[in-house]
């Protein structure tokens, strides 16, 4: 059987911070930090969706002289429409299985 | 530490080139960000991974499977015939009829290890004369086993051996011997023609490189 892309519990994590409010842009480190997920992680998540349009990258110049502009990131309309339909789905399989819900 | 962490991290990032990747760069920008070195390595260590995928996502993933393939499978062999099975070939006529010389067998290396060593098992050491040639004998005797030979027969504490893989007519002769704790008294098949414990004394069970499984 197939396996569903961009449906692990990495990604869902993921696609929940950047639902929270998906018309801002995000950096990496306030996503690591608030998904939780390490860099080596997160990065490759991120890239893959960028790869496949599902996410928006963007640079943001630095307020201080030179420090290097960061790279920022939201989720398109196909990224929003997808994130919401694959939490959808996890939380139904939460439901059906409860006895194996997420700690 | 923080200084040494970001150094190899731009090292891994832009390599010789003034700009790296955009993921890489991207990383990079965020470093800044991080707290304390604990968190900084810990960070910069994630983004070498990303750095590494971010550069050979250049090959199609079908390809980047066939290699990975390749190589695990490679280095498992490798590993395999190493420590688990080989193939060899017998050196010297000393244990025909069962392997003749040049005869191919296949060597296992690990089981013997668990199971221990039984009469009858043949196994593969080096020579305790010329330690880097390696030869094939058989177990004939444990430790604590008294081995002597009589009317051209081995004796084992005192009763005749039942020696089946002997051709016929097969004599041998032998000094009596005691087996000391940690030895293997081992004989060749072939009794006329053998360099074996009857030579040498008894072999250290730690030189046993592995038991024989198979002619073929």
């Amino acid at each position: 059987m197939p396996r569903t892309p961009h449906a692990s519990p990495q990604t869902l994590r993921l696609f929940a911070a950047l639902l929270n409010d998906p018309a801002r842009w995000r950096y990496g480190y306030d996503l690591s930090r608030e998904t939780g997920l390490a860099s080596g992680t997160l990065y490759p998540i991120l890239m893959r969706l960028a790869g496949q349009q599902l996410l928006d990258t963007g640079w943001e110049p630095s307020p201080e002289p030179g420090k290097p502009p960061r790279h920022t990131y939201r989720l398109t309309a196909d990224g929003v429409q997808l994130a919401r339909t694959r939490l959808a789905a996890a939380q139904e399989r939460r439901e059906a299985r409860p006895i194996l819900r997420e700690a | 530490m923080r200084r040494a962490v970001r150094v190899i991290l731009v090292r891994a990032v832009r390599g010789r080139r003034e700009q790296g990747g955009p993921w890489g760069e991207a990383v990079l920008a965020e470093f800044d960000q991080t707290r304390g070195g604990w968190e900084s390595l810990s960070w910069a260590a994630g983004g070498l991974r990303a750095v590494f995928q971010e550069r050979f996502s250049a090959y199609a993933p079908r390809n980047r499977r066939i290699v990975a393939t390749a190589v695990i499978g490679m280095v498992s062999l490798l590993a395999i015939n190493q420590f688990v099975l080989t193939a060899r070939y017998a050196p010297s006529g000393s244990m025909a009829p069962t392997v003749p010389v040049a005869g191919r067998f296949l060597l296992d290396k690990a089981s013997f290890r668990v199971t221990g060593l039984h009469y009858g098992d043949v196994v593969e050491f080096p020579i305790p004369a010329a330690p880097d040639q390696h030869t094939i004998k058989r177990v004939v005797g444990l430790p604590g086993d008294t081995i002597d030979c009589r009317d051209g027969r081995v004796f084992r504490d005192g009763k005749a051996v039942d020696e089946p893989y002997l051709a016929a007519g097969s004599r041998t002769d032998c000094a009596p011997a005691t087996v000391p704790a940690g030895k293997l008294f081992v004989l060749g098949d072939n009794r006329l023609s053998s360099a074996d414990s009857r030579q040498w004394g008894p072999i250290d069970e730690t030189d046993v490189d592995g038991r024989l499984l198979a002619t073929f």
